[in-house]
Protein backbone atom coordinates (compact mmCIF):
# COMPACT_ATOMS: atom_id res chain seq x y z
CA UNK A 1 0.00 0.00 0.00
CA UNK A 2 2.75 2.37 1.03
CA UNK A 3 4.82 1.05 -2.43
CA UNK A 4 1.87 1.95 -4.41
CA UNK A 5 1.13 5.53 -2.91
CA UNK A 6 4.55 6.31 -3.38
CA UNK A 7 4.52 5.19 -6.95
CA UNK A 8 1.09 7.49 -7.58
CA UNK A 9 2.81 10.27 -5.95
CA UNK A 10 5.28 9.61 -8.47
CA UNK A 11 3.34 10.62 -10.96
CA UNK A 12 3.15 6.71 -12.76
CA UNK A 13 -0.01 6.08 -13.31
CA UNK A 14 0.05 3.15 -15.55
CA UNK A 15 -2.75 3.91 -17.89
CA UNK A 16 -1.12 7.16 -17.80
CA UNK A 17 2.64 5.52 -18.86
CA UNK A 18 1.17 3.50 -21.20
CA UNK A 19 -0.57 6.84 -23.24
CA UNK A 20 2.51 8.50 -22.77
CA UNK A 21 4.80 6.18 -23.91
CA UNK A 22 3.03 3.64 -26.29
CA UNK A 23 4.50 4.64 -29.48
CA UNK A 24 8.15 4.89 -28.09
CA UNK A 25 8.09 1.11 -27.50
CA UNK A 26 6.14 0.10 -30.24
CA UNK A 27 8.45 2.49 -31.92
CA UNK A 28 11.52 0.47 -30.83
CA UNK A 29 9.98 -3.09 -31.43
CA UNK A 30 8.95 -2.42 -34.43
CA UNK A 31 12.45 -0.84 -35.87
CA UNK A 32 14.08 -3.93 -34.68
CA UNK A 33 11.69 -6.21 -35.86
CA UNK A 34 10.61 -4.21 -38.97
CA UNK A 35 7.42 -6.50 -38.53
CA UNK A 36 3.82 -4.16 -37.10
CA UNK A 37 1.71 -7.31 -35.39
CA UNK A 38 4.93 -8.75 -33.75
CA UNK A 39 5.72 -5.24 -32.70
CA UNK A 40 2.24 -4.76 -31.15
CA UNK A 41 2.30 -8.64 -29.16
CA UNK A 42 5.99 -7.31 -27.74
CA UNK A 43 4.42 -3.65 -26.76
CA UNK A 44 2.05 -5.13 -24.87
CA UNK A 45 4.33 -7.73 -23.55
CA UNK A 46 6.69 -4.74 -22.04
CA UNK A 47 3.37 -2.96 -20.59
CA UNK A 48 1.96 -5.98 -19.16
CA UNK A 49 5.77 -6.35 -17.53
CA UNK A 50 5.90 -2.85 -16.75
CA UNK A 51 2.06 -3.40 -14.97
CA UNK A 52 3.72 -6.30 -12.98
CA UNK A 53 6.45 -4.28 -11.80
CA UNK A 54 4.83 -0.88 -11.16
CA UNK A 55 5.77 -1.05 -7.70
CA UNK A 56 9.18 -0.97 -8.20
CA UNK A 57 9.44 2.13 -10.35
CA UNK A 58 10.41 5.49 -8.29
CA UNK A 59 9.89 8.42 -11.38
CA UNK A 60 8.40 8.84 -14.26
CA UNK A 61 12.22 9.16 -15.86
CA UNK A 62 12.93 5.57 -13.84
CA UNK A 63 9.81 4.69 -16.16
CA UNK A 64 11.06 5.65 -19.54
CA UNK A 65 14.91 3.72 -19.19
CA UNK A 66 12.75 0.60 -17.80
CA UNK A 67 10.23 0.72 -20.92
CA UNK A 68 13.45 0.75 -23.48
CA UNK A 69 15.54 -1.53 -21.78
CA UNK A 70 12.57 -4.27 -21.63
CA UNK A 71 11.57 -3.10 -25.13
CA UNK A 72 15.06 -3.82 -26.57
CA UNK A 73 15.47 -7.08 -24.53
CA UNK A 74 12.57 -8.12 -25.29
CA UNK A 75 12.73 -7.35 -28.96
CA UNK A 76 15.87 -9.40 -29.12
CA UNK A 77 13.68 -12.47 -27.59
CA UNK A 78 11.42 -12.46 -30.38
CA UNK A 79 14.26 -12.27 -33.09
CA UNK A 80 15.98 -15.03 -31.38
CA UNK A 81 13.15 -17.18 -30.82
CA UNK A 82 12.21 -16.64 -34.61
CA UNK A 83 15.66 -17.67 -34.74
CA UNK A 84 16.25 -15.56 -38.41
CA UNK A 85 17.24 -12.48 -39.48
CA UNK A 86 14.55 -9.91 -41.48
CA UNK A 87 12.51 -12.11 -44.28
CA UNK A 88 13.52 -8.71 -46.77
CA UNK A 89 17.11 -10.00 -48.45
CA UNK A 90 19.40 -7.13 -49.03
CA UNK A 91 19.17 -7.60 -52.49
CA UNK A 92 15.50 -7.00 -52.93
CA UNK A 93 15.04 -3.78 -51.41
CA UNK A 94 13.53 -1.37 -53.51
CA UNK A 95 16.36 1.23 -55.13
CA UNK A 96 16.05 4.27 -53.44
CA UNK A 97 15.36 7.46 -55.17
CA UNK A 98 18.92 8.94 -55.10
CA UNK A 99 19.44 12.99 -54.41
CA UNK A 100 16.18 14.47 -53.89
CA UNK A 101 16.54 17.41 -51.21
CA UNK A 102 13.43 17.03 -50.07
CA UNK A 103 11.88 14.40 -47.64
CA UNK A 104 12.04 11.04 -49.11
CA UNK A 105 10.03 8.26 -48.01
CA UNK A 106 12.01 5.57 -50.53
CA UNK A 107 15.14 6.27 -49.25
CA UNK A 108 13.68 6.30 -45.35
CA UNK A 109 12.11 2.57 -45.83
CA UNK A 110 15.82 1.20 -47.59
CA UNK A 111 17.11 2.56 -44.47
CA UNK A 112 14.36 0.88 -42.21
CA UNK A 113 14.80 -2.89 -43.76
CA UNK A 114 19.22 -1.81 -43.83
CA UNK A 115 19.06 -1.10 -40.28
CA UNK A 116 17.06 -4.10 -39.71
CA UNK A 117 19.76 -6.13 -41.54
CA UNK A 118 22.27 -5.17 -38.74
CA UNK A 119 23.07 -7.75 -36.05
CA UNK A 120 21.03 -7.86 -32.25
CA UNK A 121 23.24 -4.98 -30.41
CA UNK A 122 24.22 -2.63 -32.74
CA UNK A 123 20.77 -2.88 -34.34
CA UNK A 124 19.54 -1.81 -30.86
CA UNK A 125 22.22 0.90 -30.57
CA UNK A 126 21.24 2.65 -33.78
CA UNK A 127 17.63 2.82 -32.84
CA UNK A 128 18.49 4.32 -29.40
CA UNK A 129 20.30 6.28 -31.08
CA UNK A 130 18.34 7.47 -34.30
CA UNK A 131 14.95 6.76 -33.07
CA UNK A 132 15.34 8.05 -29.14
CA UNK A 133 18.00 10.96 -29.67
CA UNK A 134 19.72 8.85 -26.44
CA UNK A 135 23.74 10.14 -26.12
CA UNK A 136 25.86 7.23 -25.98
CA UNK A 137 26.23 7.18 -22.33
CA UNK A 138 22.65 6.59 -22.14
CA UNK A 139 22.84 4.02 -24.35
CA UNK A 140 25.18 1.94 -22.78
CA UNK A 141 23.54 3.02 -18.88
CA UNK A 142 20.22 1.32 -20.46
CA UNK A 143 21.65 -1.69 -22.59
CA UNK A 144 24.44 -2.61 -19.59
CA UNK A 145 27.23 -2.16 -21.97
CA UNK A 146 30.84 -0.80 -21.66
CA UNK A 147 30.64 3.24 -23.50
CA UNK A 148 33.38 2.07 -25.96
CA UNK A 149 31.11 -0.87 -27.64
CA UNK A 150 28.42 1.71 -27.52
CA UNK A 151 30.58 3.81 -29.99
CA UNK A 152 32.19 1.33 -31.90
CA UNK A 153 28.73 -0.11 -32.75
CA UNK A 154 27.44 3.17 -33.39
CA UNK A 155 30.69 3.64 -35.96
CA UNK A 156 30.60 -0.02 -37.25
CA UNK A 157 27.37 0.28 -38.41
CA UNK A 158 27.17 3.70 -40.13
CA UNK A 159 30.07 3.01 -41.96
CA UNK A 160 28.24 -0.33 -42.99
CA UNK A 161 25.20 1.36 -43.86
CA UNK A 162 26.85 4.09 -45.88
CA UNK A 163 28.44 1.68 -48.09
CA UNK A 164 25.78 -0.46 -48.70
CA UNK A 165 23.58 2.78 -49.51
CA UNK A 166 26.81 4.17 -51.99
CA UNK A 167 26.71 0.70 -53.36
CA UNK A 168 23.06 1.55 -54.35
CA UNK A 169 23.58 4.62 -55.99
CA UNK A 170 23.22 6.91 -53.13
CA UNK A 171 26.29 9.38 -51.96
CA UNK A 172 26.99 11.90 -50.14
CA UNK A 173 24.90 14.84 -50.84
CA UNK B 1 24.72 15.36 -37.82
CA UNK B 2 25.46 14.83 -41.70
CA UNK B 3 22.56 14.31 -44.29
CA UNK B 4 22.90 10.78 -43.75
CA UNK B 5 22.44 10.97 -39.94
CA UNK B 6 19.48 13.20 -40.59
CA UNK B 7 18.38 10.84 -42.68
CA UNK B 8 18.62 7.88 -40.56
CA UNK B 9 16.76 9.79 -37.43
CA UNK B 10 13.98 10.61 -40.05
CA UNK B 11 13.73 7.14 -41.22
CA UNK B 12 13.31 5.94 -37.57
CA UNK B 13 11.07 8.29 -36.07
CA UNK B 14 8.72 7.11 -33.76
CA UNK B 15 5.38 5.51 -35.36
CA UNK B 16 2.16 5.25 -33.69
CA UNK B 17 1.15 2.09 -32.64
CA UNK B 18 -2.69 0.57 -34.11
CA UNK B 19 -5.76 1.90 -32.71
CA UNK B 20 -6.82 0.89 -29.39
CA UNK B 21 -3.33 -0.01 -28.81
CA UNK B 22 -3.60 1.61 -25.06
CA UNK B 23 -6.60 0.05 -24.44
CA UNK B 24 -5.99 -3.36 -25.35
CA UNK B 25 -3.04 -3.02 -22.93
CA UNK B 26 -4.97 -1.49 -20.16
CA UNK B 27 -7.46 -4.30 -20.73
CA UNK B 28 -5.55 -6.88 -20.59
CA UNK B 29 -3.70 -5.72 -17.23
CA UNK B 30 -6.83 -5.03 -15.63
CA UNK B 31 -8.33 -8.63 -16.86
CA UNK B 32 -8.23 -12.11 -15.12
CA UNK B 33 -5.67 -13.42 -17.81
CA UNK B 34 -4.37 -10.44 -18.09
CA UNK B 35 -0.96 -11.26 -16.48
CA UNK B 36 1.50 -13.72 -19.19
CA UNK B 37 1.85 -17.10 -17.58
CA UNK B 38 5.57 -18.25 -16.50
CA UNK B 39 6.47 -21.08 -19.31
CA UNK B 40 8.90 -23.86 -18.32
CA UNK B 41 11.73 -22.11 -20.33
CA UNK B 42 10.80 -18.84 -18.03
CA UNK B 43 9.88 -17.14 -20.75
CA UNK B 44 6.33 -15.26 -20.32
CA UNK B 45 3.75 -16.78 -22.55
CA UNK B 46 0.19 -15.21 -22.99
CA UNK B 47 -3.07 -15.80 -22.19
CA UNK B 48 -2.27 -19.07 -20.31
CA UNK B 49 -2.43 -21.52 -22.96
CA UNK B 50 0.01 -24.50 -24.21
CA UNK B 51 1.93 -23.91 -26.75
CA UNK B 52 0.39 -26.92 -28.83
CA UNK B 53 -2.70 -25.81 -28.41
CA UNK B 54 -2.86 -23.74 -31.39
CA UNK B 55 -1.14 -26.03 -33.41
CA UNK B 56 -3.35 -28.81 -32.69
CA UNK B 57 -6.72 -26.79 -32.89
CA UNK B 58 -5.17 -26.06 -36.49
CA UNK B 59 -4.88 -29.72 -37.24
CA UNK B 60 -8.40 -30.52 -35.99
CA UNK B 61 -9.45 -27.90 -38.59
CA UNK B 62 -7.55 -28.44 -41.36
CA UNK B 63 -8.33 -32.54 -40.60
CA UNK B 64 -12.14 -31.33 -40.56
CA UNK B 65 -12.17 -29.53 -43.69
CA UNK B 66 -10.53 -32.32 -45.79
CA UNK B 67 -12.77 -34.92 -44.85
CA UNK B 68 -15.17 -32.02 -45.36
CA UNK B 69 -13.87 -32.07 -48.59
CA UNK B 70 -13.73 -35.51 -49.69
CA UNK B 71 -17.13 -36.31 -48.84
CA UNK B 72 -18.32 -32.87 -51.04
CA UNK B 73 -16.24 -34.43 -53.82
CA UNK B 74 -17.67 -37.65 -53.17
CA UNK B 75 -21.11 -36.13 -53.44
CA UNK B 76 -20.07 -34.80 -56.91
CA UNK B 77 -19.48 -37.67 -58.36
CA UNK B 78 -22.64 -40.00 -57.04
CA UNK B 79 -24.98 -36.70 -58.22
CA UNK B 80 -23.03 -37.00 -61.42
CA UNK B 81 -23.31 -40.79 -61.51
CA UNK B 82 -27.49 -40.34 -61.29
CA UNK B 83 -27.32 -37.88 -63.87
CA UNK B 84 -25.37 -40.03 -66.35
CA UNK B 85 -28.04 -42.90 -65.81
CA UNK B 86 -30.92 -40.30 -66.22
CA UNK B 87 -29.46 -39.51 -69.58
CA UNK B 88 -29.39 -43.26 -70.31
CA UNK B 89 -32.24 -43.97 -69.41
CA UNK B 90 -34.25 -41.20 -71.00
CA UNK B 91 -32.26 -41.80 -73.88
CA UNK B 92 -33.58 -45.48 -74.13
CA UNK B 93 -37.41 -44.43 -73.31
CA UNK B 94 -37.07 -42.23 -76.33
CA UNK B 95 -36.21 -45.12 -78.48
CA UNK B 96 -38.90 -46.83 -77.21
CA UNK B 97 -40.63 -44.92 -77.79
CA UNK B 98 -40.16 -43.75 -81.28
CA UNK B 99 -40.30 -47.22 -82.38
CA UNK B 100 -43.57 -48.02 -80.87
CA UNK B 101 -44.88 -44.67 -82.73
CA UNK B 102 -42.81 -46.09 -85.69
CA UNK B 103 -45.06 -49.51 -85.36
CA UNK B 104 -48.29 -47.76 -84.45
CA UNK B 105 -47.85 -46.17 -88.12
Amino acid sequence: MIQLESVEKAGCDFAELVREHQSMVFSLSYHFLHDRDKAEEVAQEVFLALHRHMADIKSPDHAVSWLRKVAVQRSIDETRRRKRRPQVALELVAEPAAHSPSRDPLLEEVLRRLIATLPEMPRAVMIMRYQEDMDPTEIAEVLDMPLGTVKSHLQRSLALLREKLERRGVGDR
Amino acid sequence: MDWFEKELSRALERKDPPRGFAERVTARAAGQGGAPVETRSGRPRAFGLPRWLPVAAALLLIAGSGEQAWRRHQGMVAKQQVMLAMRITAGKLNHIQTHMREARQ
